[in-house]
């Protein structure tokens, strides 16, 4: 008897394990769409609410300047390596301030629904924050606006939320700023006059095409030698990364530099470059995780990973929280003092983490995600 | 004289009450409430007991179908795959195709349908066993949501579909009157009408039943064809909540589902089981998970408190069904 019920539940609980697997194969950070590019809102004074302020505002909060704050945080999940890093940042900002008491919980799987639940049970708990990455930024929106109803701050970080659903969000990364980064780790390796190439994700992926929009942007201003010889697609298939690779090796002997665009473009370049035995000789540079990136960093195989750090990420949300609480951080800042990160900038209700980190063989080992 | 008769046999039937599983469970329940209540001044307020049934009216609403299934020996899988697909349908239907609004919900509804169906065919008529095939189409329908959806997301939905998820009649979620309706409808459909009979009857020997001349395969086809239905409606009352189709939607819902038809009393192997028993093992589920959060317990500790009062439900009652 209970040999066949755990067998049933063991078999439907692998069914949905694969099915779960195989529904979110794509790493959680994703760049969040652009800022929206609009005028500057002017210095807002006292209450006063900038008239193209779009995002949301608390309903008669109470006065939580200089009090302690009950802090939450609602990830897409919990127990992997990337938000168990944006949580130590919270934990480390949060100990910085004092006068707080925070916690990080979520479902252990990237589930809409569930995440939906943690956040209306931290509403009904009564906390004066709730930090967010959203597993959906439609799905979301009507329980982040509970809570703004409620009076409750409400700070996005990594995955946004509709804009009105949420007080502001901490972007982790611009697309000007990757970029700007990518080119200068590239031209730092094979100099201002060189052939490069891309192996992207796929030729329609937005994020990739705003990437290499903003790259050519700034490449053609400042280093306007650098010459983009081809862009191949390998549609989040790491194997088709390595065989597009092994082309554009094929094709055009003078290239110096391999740009991967994705998680799996970027192992698979390296991995190409590496069996063609050019390792050194010929630059890979781009976008991945440190965990994936790890083994050819460690050979040296690859000199830098560009990404964001998760644990400034989460540590930046703590300090807007406590500088909108404070009364500090209001629509229309254009500035957030963040502890050790120095002064932020505004664009909207966004609050730029600022320029990627580089993750190189002599940090890549604090990270584990 | 006759009146210590009387108290006699009340207190023998209070006693009996008390020993059924439905007693157990009342007194399960009744205890987790007091005692989470102590922790957290919010969790016994009226508003927070309404917003839970927010929450649950979508296992709920499965677990009615499921309840029925169970007693009559089989299980269904699928359900939460169903709802994704039946999920998907409403979202493709409206954006893509363009439909209106009540004709794409009308579609989710007999996606749901259509899915039971097959199954209840293949379960009743192949005779393929309910587990294998509801397992198989555990995969095929999340499989076809994937596949319609292009695992892209339905957004945009007006203002007014967000009443069956969102609002309210009076003090109550508009989608908890659904379910307490349907609820009253399927217990009196299980425990006053011949086809109740029916279902507790193929589940303590299905030959038997046979034999006596109830139409077990109608019987099964109905069952899992409503249980596709229900599926479809929480989908409907789902993709209101939620504002957005996913293909990915109630993954591993039909665990959440089982769960409390099992706490419920309801027998793996068929014959008996109670909708009072599911709807008292939903409740402790759902009040066990929100009153550890609001008094701060960790998730993944509120999981397996979850499974501890599973086991020890199931233990109380054994014991007591001994004697």
């Amino acid at each position: 008897m209970i040999a066949s019920k755990r067998l049933l539940s063991s078999l439907s609980l692998f069914v949905a394990t694969v099915i779960a697997l195989s529904a979110c194969a794509a790493p959680p950070p994703a760049a969040p769409p652009p800022a929206p590019a609009e005028s500057k809102p002017a210095e807002g004074t006292a209450a006063e609410i900038p008239p193209n302020w779009k995002a949301g505002i608390p309903k008669n909060p109470p006065d939580r300047k200089g009090k302690k704050l009950v802090i939450r945080d609602v990830p897409k999940l919990i127990g992997i390596g990337y938000f168990a890093a944006t949580t130590k940042g919270m934990e480390e900002a949060a100990k910085e301030l004092g006068n707080i008491d925070f916690k990080t919980d979520a479902p252990t799987e990237a589930k809409i629904e569930k995440q939906i639940e943690f956040l209306d049970n931290f509403i009904t708990q009564g906390v004066d924050v709730l930090l967010f990455a959203a597993n959906d930024p439609v799905a979301i929106a009507p329980v982040l606006k509970k809570a703004l109803d409620q009076g409750i701050i409400v700070v996005g970080y990594d995955a946004d939320a509709q804009e009105d659903a949420r007080q502001f969000f901490v972007n982790q990364a611009t697309f000007e700023a990757i970029g700007q980064a990518l080119i200068e780790d590239m031209v730092a390796q094979v100099g201002p006059e060189a052939d490069v190439a891309i192996v992207t994700s796929s030729l329609t992926a937005p994020n990739q095409n705003r990437w290499i929009e903003e790259m050519k942007k700034y490449s053609a201003a400042k280093y306007p030698k650098l010459n983009f010889v081809t862009t191949l697609p390998s549609e989040e298939d790491q194997q088709l990364a390595f065989k597009a690779t092994q082309d554009i090796l094929k094709t055009y002997p003078n290239v110096k530099g391999v740009f991967g665009l994705s998680s799996v473009a970027f192992p698979g370049a390296a991995d190409a470059v590496k069996q063609a035995g050019k390792c050194g000789e010929i630059a890979v540079v781009g976008l991945s995780t440190p965990n994936q990136m790890r083994p050819f960093v460690k050979e040296g195989c690859v000199k830098s990973v560009v990404l964001w750090n998760p644990v400034d990420l989460g540590y930046a949300a703590i300090y807007a929280a406590r500088a909108i609480a404070d009364g500090e951080l209001k629509p229309g800042a254009t500035e957030l003092k963040a502890g050790r990160l120095g002064t932020l900038k505004i664009n909207g209700s966004e609050i730029l983490l600022g320029p990627p980190f580089i993750y190189t063989k002599e940090n890549i080992d604090n990270f584990d995600f | 004289m006759t009146d210590t008769k009387a108290v006699r046999a009340t207190r023998r039937f209070t006693l009996n009450a008390l020993r059924s599983q439905e007693g157990v469970l009342l007194g399960l329940l009744v205890l987790i409430v007091v005692v989470l209540s102590l922790f957290s001044e919010r969790f016994l307020t009226v508003n927070n007991l309404l917003n839970q049934t927010r929450l649950f009216t979508e296992t709920a609403l499965l677990a009615l179908p499921m309840t029925l299934i169970i007693i009559s020996g089989g299980i269904d899988l699928s359900v939460g795959s169903m709802l994704a697909w039946s999920a998907v349908m409403l979202g493709f239907s409206w954006q893509l195709l363009g439909l209106p609004l009540p004709l794409a919900v009308l579609i989710c509804l007999l996606t749901g349908l259509i899915g039971g169906l097959v199954n209840g065919v293949l379960i009743a008529y192949v005779r393929v066993p309910a587990l294998i095939a509801t397992l198989a189409t555990l995969a095929i329908y999340r499989g076809l949501s994937f596949g319609i959806s292009q695992a892209r997301s339905v957004r945009g939905f007006p203002e007014e579909f967000t009443f069956w998820g969102q609002g309210q009649i009076g003090p109550f979620p508009t989608q908890f009157l659904i379910l307490v309706t349907l609820i009253i409808a399927v217990h009196i459909l299980l425990s006053q009408t011949g086809f109740g009979r029916w279902v507790y009857a193929i589940g303590n020997n299905e030959v038997a039943a046979r034999f006596s001349g109830i139409p077990v395969e109608r019987v099964k086809l109905a069952l899992y064809g409503f249980s596709g239905l229900m599926a479809g409606l929480a989908a409907f009352i789902f993709t209101s909540r939620v504002t957005t189709t996913r293909a990915d939607a109630a993954t591993g819902l039909e665990l959440d589902v089982i769960a409390a038809v099992v706490l419920g009393g309801a027998s793996i192997f068929g014959g008996s089981g109670s909708v009072i028993g599911t709807v008292l093992g939903l409740l402790i589920i759902t009040l066990l998970r929100n009153g550890l959060l609001l008094a701060g317990v960790k998730g993944d500790a509120t999981f397996m408190t979850i499974g501890l009062v599973l086991i020890v439900a199931v233990l109380i009652n054994n014991v007591l069904r001994k004697k």
